[in-house]
Parts: structure tokens; sequence; C-alpha cells
């Protein structure tokens, strides 16, 4: 029966589309980086310089990500239409991966729900792979004299450690959660633009294998800022870097403007600004702030590419050139982004305490706006990494100002989840223990900030294994732990199953304390005087040193654990009810497993979705 | 009567006994949190050898102890929470908490304290950012040292002793002095721990950080800035000495270059 479904559906699209997979996609990316390599080695002026290898592999690396693209079958839309052959609704209805079962993880396919899936994969095996260097980095960090890699591979560690969790913190709640729940939260049958959609998930994807190849171009040295001039001598692997941040930029800049438009847009009848769900606020402040936020970034990389593969001296004081330009750049995108990264996890958590306290949330407007304010201040920050730098010191006393103004909408923020706590029904599920972790984990994260804000004290401790420890404790501590929450609460509707929480509970609870336990101890080298990135250390910092280490296989361990749930209850856990934890947003009235178009009567919405302690 | 006080204790949105509770839990957290800041900050932050890094560990402490009331708050309640208005059961809970959507008293005096405890940081910090430039003015009474970064070592000279070159840096104790510091290839950062004085070294430019130096003894200069390959082996000493140390020091140094330029005519 279903393989006469599937030969049905087939047998009405014809052409090249159902011919278009992953395989596809990987072998003309293959095929087509090849050929431009070739091309530009034979073609490129000049001779056999550091300068020319470079551009000729930063070419080779686009004509993989858009042969990739190609391949896929990103493009087969867009020629069609300027062919005049727009797609049929069947071609449509087959994009979007009717009938097709598995298979339609592996193509170029616009269902929403598909996308979050494959965002919720592709940010697990990212965490995985960058979690194993961070294991790598911190047993070599056991004793003073750690042997366990060489210099130049640790400080490729440290680059590669720092680049794949920052993208993959990035991506991890509005790629699987902005992109899955979303719009069904919303009412909404599907996103705006389903084939951007899909586009900004392939390019991701396409630029794994990208930054990946940095391991074997000399590896990426120069930590995940990257900053100049050490990239400009940097070995070939730094092309990998600003290529992969050119893609990333555009495939964020694709699903900002997609789940904002959703928003805007698509928002069911009845569903007034006041009525929306505070993660929708979470998600659309994140995404809307990257807009802005991450072509800086991708500039920052041209000009990096640039100088290092055509000779330019953007960031190249003996021609003209200044270090603090590529600074200025990256730090323009880098603050905002760390917002980029909490607000969507602070929304997912306020969700999950309105539901497990029993009560509506206490003041969603206080909510909105201290997520709006933090996302406004966010802009106006960033000079505050750069107090060190002997860039501008006139403007220290203004970005001092600017960044502890912070701590007012935040502190909004901490209010609005414990007066969401008061005289509940606590209901202390795994999705609310994560609820409790942020309350933790946060205020020591964003205590820490403000001495980091205030100009004398981060001229000691700027550049100091405090600045490591304070930011796991916000990105890991409060985003991280969002994340983790967020699967623990949206699991049953995300796969149909129950999370088992025989195994994820222990898992995060010890990853909660092994997490603690490390970057206490990484606090205290760091008030110590331990600089960050080193390879060795002097003996004083041993005793701390060790802390974090035996920190970090805890976490490992409780980090497994919760995977090895997630997994075994994907696969085989016991069947979801429609709604388990008795939610009132639209996602838990959905069937089980949800219909390709979501709803099959589209909601009328009449409240707000906190209605608890009323009559409903 | 009866009917009174039940109608009333519906209306407020909270109960005494939460209050109690929570209160000594806060009390609590709020003195282990500020006695904590006190003694352990300056314990684990070590030997204070300038005045600039007397200055970062009181600005370390009275902000601990201005968060502490705060972040005691916020977990007092969340720990009371856990006991106090927790839900046994095992499937959904059949009763809500109260319809609180908001409370305009709260939500102000939180506003309003989480402002002023801010503007307290900002007065501060200015104050200290304002006095560090004031130190500006004496600049004939400073000692200038310039200092040069490279891939994976730092150079000293003493402009106003002829431009001796030292690899380790000699400073007279409470003299105030000016680091004029440059890379000659990447961005470094000159550091010295104990001192709590910082700056990068970027090529193309000279930026300053001044200081004090306030105890004898052997300090360290750390690079800051990751700088490649040997970045954490870019370390060394630093002699803060008696002036009539320093004076004699700067002179043999003096002496050897003269030797060594003279050698070097022949």
């Amino acid at each position: 029966m279903t393989t006469a479904i599937r030969k049905h559906a087939r047998n009405n699209v014809g052409g090249i589309m159902p011919r278009l997979n992953i395989f596809t996609g990987l072998l003309a990316g293959v095929i087509s980086a090849y050929i431009v390599w070739k091309l530009a080695n034979a073609f490129l002026p000049g001779d056999d310089s550091p300068t020319r290898n470079n551009l000729a592999i930063t070419v080779a690396l686009f004509g993989w990500s858009i042969g990739f693209m190609i391949g896929i079958g990103a493009f087969v839309g867009p020629i069609r239409w300027l062919l005049g052959k727009d797609l049929s609704e069947e071609e449509n209805h087959f994009l979007a991966g009717k009938n097709q079962g598995v298979w339609r993880y592996f193509r170029f396919t616009t269902d929403h729900k598909v996308v979050g899936i494959q965002y919720l994969v592709i940010t697990m095996v990212l965490f995985g792979v960058a979690g194993i260097m961070a294991m790598i980095i911190r047993t070599n960090l056991a004793t003073a004299n750690g042997q366990i890699v060489n210099a130049s591979q640790y400080n490729n560690l440290v680059g590669m450690h720092g680049i794949i969790m920052i993208v993959a913190t990035i991506i991890m709640i509005t790629g699987p959660f902005g992109n899955f729940i979303l719009p069904i939260m919303i009412g909404a049958k599907d996103m705006a633009f389903p084939r951007l959609n899909a586009l900004s998930f392939w390019l991701i994807f396409a630029a794994v294998p990208v930054l990946l190849s940095g391991f074997f171009l000399g590896g990426i040295t120069t930590g995940w800022t990257a900053y100049a001039p050490l990239s400009s001598q940097s070995s070939p692997g730094m092309n990998s870097y600003a290529v992969t941040i050119i893609i990333f930029a555009i495939s964020s800049a694709v699903a900002g403007a997609n789940i904002t438009t959703t928003t805007l847009t698509m928002r069911a009848k009845g569903m007034t600004w006041s009525r929306t769900p505070i993660f929708v606020y979470g998600a659309v402040i994140s995404v809307a702030l990257a807009i802005p936020a991450f072509p800086m970034f991708m500039v920052s990389q041209i000009f990096s590419l640039m100088d290092r593969g055509v000779g330019t001296t953007f960031y190249n004081a003996n021609g003209g050139g200044s270090a603090w330009l590529y600074s200025n750049l990256f730090w323009l995108m880098g603050h905002p982004e760390v917002y980029v990264i909490l607000l969507p996890a602070i929304g997912a958590l306020m969700e999950i305490t309105t539901v497990f306290a029993r009560k509506p949330l206490f003041s969603f407007r206080a909510a909105v706006v201290g997520m709006a304010g933090i996302a406004g201040l966010s802009v106006l920050v960033w000079a505050h990494h750069m107090f060190a730098a002997g860039w501008a010191p006139a403007l220290d006393g203004p970005f001092m100002v600017t960044t502890e103004l912070i701590s007012i909408p935040t502190g909004l923020l901490f209010l609005v989840i414990v007066g969401t706590l008061w005289r509940g029904n606590i209901w202390l599920r795994l999705p609310m223990m994560a609820v409790y972790a942020m309350l933790w984990n946060f205020m020591i994260g964003g205590i820490t900030g403000i001495y980091l804000s205030d100009v004398p004290a981060d001229m000691a401790l700027h550049g100091n294994m405090f600045v490591t420890a304070h930011f796991h404790f916000t990105l890991m501590g409060a985003g991280l732990v969002g994340a983790m929450g967020a699967v623990a609460f949206w699991f049953p509707k995300v796969t149909g199953k129950l999370l088992d929480e025989k195994f994820a509970t222990p898992g995060f609870l010890i990853s909660q304390v092994g997490f603690n336990v490390t970057f206490l101890g990484m606090f205290t080298v760091g008030l110590q005087g331990m600089p960050r990135r080193v390879a060795d250390y002097a003996v004083i910092f041993e005793r701390g040193n060790q802390i974090a280490t035996a920190g970090a296989y805890i976490i490992f361990f409780g980090m497994l654990l919760f995977m090895y749930a997630m997994i075994s209850s994907w696969i085989s856990g016991k069947k979801a009810p429609i709604n388990p934890w008795g939610s009132q947003t639209l996602e838990w009235t959905v069937r089980n497993p949800i219909p390709l178009e979501n709803f099959d009567e589209l909601p009328v919405v009449t409240s707000d979705p906190y209605r608890f302690g009323e009559k409903r | 009567m009866s009917n009174l006080t039940s109608a009333r204790s519906k209306k407020a949105w909270y109960k005494a006994k939460d209050v109690r509770s929570i209160f000594v839990i806060w009390l609590f957290l709020t003195i282990v949190l500020a006695y904590g800041a006190i003694n352990l900050t300056p314990k684990l932050m070590g030997v204070q050898a300038s005045d600039t890094m007397e200055d970062v560990v009181r600005t370390m402490v009275y902000f601990t102890v201005a968060a502490a009331p705060v972040a005691a708050l916020v977990w007092s309640i969340a720990l009371y929470s856990l006991f106090g208005w927790r839900y046994k059961g095992k499937s959904i809970p059949t009763e809500d908490g109260p319809a609180l959507h908001s409370n305009t008293k709260v939500i102000s005096t939180w506003v309003v304290v989480s402002s002023v405890l801010c503007l307290g940081l900002l007065v501060w910090g200015l104050s200290l950012v304002s006095s560090n430039a004031s130190e500006n003015a004496p600049a004939e009474e400073s000692l200038v040292v310039n200092v040069y970064g490279q891939q994976w070592a730092w150079t000293y000279s003493y402009p106003d002793n002829g431009n001796v070159e030292s690899h380790d840096l000699y400073l007279p104790i409470d003299k105030h002095v000016v680091f004029r510091v440059t890379s000659y290839d990447v961005v470094h950062s000159f550091w010295i721990p104990e001192m709590g004085t910082k700056i990068d070294a970027n090529p193309g430019a000279i930026t300053e950080t001044k200081t004090t130096p306030t105890k004898l003894g052997e300090f360290t200069v750390r690079c800051a800035e990751l700088c490649g390959l040997y970045h954490s082996q870019m370390q060394n000493l630093v002699h803060v000495v008696s002036e009539a140390d320093f004076t004699a020091w700067i002179n043999d140094q003096e002496l050897v270059a003269m030797t060594n330029e003279s050698e070097g005519a022949k």
C-alpha cells in the first residue's frame, strides 16, 4: 500500500526534482569544488605564493557550496519560475515531502517540521563534535604541562570548539523550535517562505564540511574571534573559517527574514500581539537582531579573505590598515550575537514556567519590554570587548554605561520568571528543572558580567579564564540549559514520543553539577590571573584546572545520558498524548503525528495562552 | 467577620508564612554571599602589587556585595517554591496557581531598585575611570617604559635612560609608571596580573597604560591575547625594586649598552 502511494506521488512529479537529494548534492559539490580548484590553479595569475593558494582554496570552497546547493535542488524552484513554468500544486506537495517517509529528511524539503528536525539533528551533531573537542582541551589542561596535544593542535581545538559551539548555540533553539514549533504555535500551515526555510538549513549543512576542511588545511589556530592580523598570517584553514561565516551569515539572514515575516503575517485569526506566546517574541526578537548583526561578521570575513587572497591591507598596519577595524566589525556582531542566543532560550523557559507553575506569566508586558530593551541596548555595547584594546579610551565611559544599563531589562526577565513561580503549583518535571538551573546559572553569569563591564576590573580580567567562565555561564548555563528545557518540553510534540525521564533527568542534573564544578573552578583560576587560550600554564593554576577538568568529565557523562535518553525515546519511546503537560498554546492542539499542513481546521484565537487559575 | 478575612486573603497576592520563610532564606544567602565576597575575593586574587590592583579588588568586592541581595532574592524565592509550593502528584495538576497577571507595585519597585543599583555601579566605575585619567597629569614625574610585543617575547626600553633595552622589566617601587605599548607583528596584550594593568599591543599604534607599583618583589607579565603558536609561553618577570636598586640596575644597563656599542664600533 505505502509503495503504491509513493509510486503515485512520484508519478505525478516528473522531471529532475524527484531525482535530487543529499547524495546528488554531495556529488555535485565535490565535482564542482574539484573543477573550480583545477581552474583556479591553471588560470590564477601570479606565482606559487601563499596568497594565490589562499585564493584558490577560497574559490574552491565556494565552488563546493554552490555545487552542493545546485545538486540538492535548491534552485529548481527559482529556475522553473524564470522559465515561466512555476511549480504545480503536486510538485509543491512533493517538495514539502508528502508521502516520502524518512527520505524527506534527505532532500530539499520545504515542510517546516522537516526543517525543524533537520536543524535539531545537525545541532546535536555539532554539539557532539565540539563537545569532544572541549574534552580534549580540558584533558590537556589537567596538568600544567599537558602533552596530550601540541601547541598548534591545541590552538586549533580552541578555535574549532569555539566557532562550532557558537554556530550550534545560535541555531539550537530558533533552528529546531523556531521552525518546527513556532508556526504551529501561531496557528499557521507552514512558514511564509517554505523554500527559503529549506535553503537556510541546507546552507548550514553545506557550511559544515567547509568548516571541518579547516582541520586539513592547517587548522583554525586563532580562536573563534579570528583576530587580524593573526588571521592574515595563519594557515589556509582560515579560509575555511571565513567562507563558513559568509555562508552562515546568508543562512541566518534568510532564516531571520522568514521567521519574522511568518510571525508578522501568518498568525491565526484573533491572535493579537498580546495573545502571541512569549516564545514567539523571544525567537522573533532574536532573529530580527541577527539581521543587522551578522552582515558585520560577513563583511569582516570578506575583508579577511581579501587580505589573505588578493593582498589588500584592510587589517595590515603596514599598508594603512588597522587591527581595530577587524575587532570593531567583529564585536558589532559579537555582542548582539550573545542575545541572539539567549533570548529564544529565555522565551522557551518562560513558556515552560507558566505551564509547570500553572500560572499566567507574571506580567507578559514586562517580559516583552525586557526582551526588547535587551535587544535595543545590545547593539550599543560592542566596544566593551575592546576596553583593553586601547582603541578609544574616551569611549570607555559611554560603553560602560550602555553595558551596565542592560542589567535593568535583564533584571525584568528574572522578575517575570520568579513572579510566575510565586505561589504557583510547581510541577517539577524535567523542563521545569531547566528553569531552576537557569535561575542559578544565569544569575552568576550576569553578575560576573557586571565586573567585566567595569573598565578597571575588566583591565584585570580581560583575556583571562574569568571571561571564559563568564560566557560559558551565560551561553551554556542559560542558553544551552534553555535549549535542553525546550527539548524536554517539546519532545512529545516534535517526535510524537515521550522523553524517557528515567535517563534524561539524571543526565540533565549530572551535567548541571559538572557544569558548575567546571566553571566555578575556571573562575578561581581566572581570579588568580590565568590567561585564556593557553596550552600550558604556571603551576599555581593547577588545582583550579584539575577541578575544572573533573567537572568537564561529569558534564560529558551527563550529556551522554541525556543524548541516550533522547535517541532511545525517539526510536522506541512511549507514544505521547496530544497535550501531555496540559498546556494552552496552539501547538498542543494538533494531532500526533502532525498532518502535513498542521491543522485540520485553522484555529481562531480568543484569549492569551496563559489562562491558568481562571475559568477556561 | 470571617467572610471579610477570607475575602482579604483571597485578594492578597502574598501569604505571610511564605514571606517569612523566604525572608529567612534571603537573609542567610545574602550574608553568605557578602561574607564570601569580602573574604574570598582578595584571597583568590592574590598579591595586590599596585594601586590599580587595589582598586580592582575593591571593585569586585563592592559589586558582589551590591549584587548579593538581588541574587539572594531570586534564589530564595526559587528555593522556597520547590518546597513551599510544590505539586506532588504524577499527572497534570488539576489545580492552578492564582491568576496573578501583574502587580504595578512589585514591578515598579523592582525597576526602581535595580536602576538605583545600576546607577551605583556606574558612579563607582566612572569615578574610577576619571581618577585613572587624572593620573595623566604629572607626566614629567613618571617613569616611561616602552613595551614591544613580538611573537613570542616582550622587550622593554627606557627612553629616559638612553633607551636601554631589557627582556626583564625592572620598576622602582612607588613611582608612577607609564607603559607605551606596541607590537611588531600581531595583536598581543601586555598584562601584569598582580598589578591589574593591561593594554593591547597593536601593530602600527601605540597604546598607553599606567600604574604605580606598591610592593617589592617579582611578578609576571603574561600575554593576554592569543597571538599564535607559543602564546602561552609569552611571559617574563617584573622586578619591583627600591629606587636605589633601580638606579643601580639602569646605570649598569647603560654601561653594558655603551660597551657593546663601542665594541661594535671596533
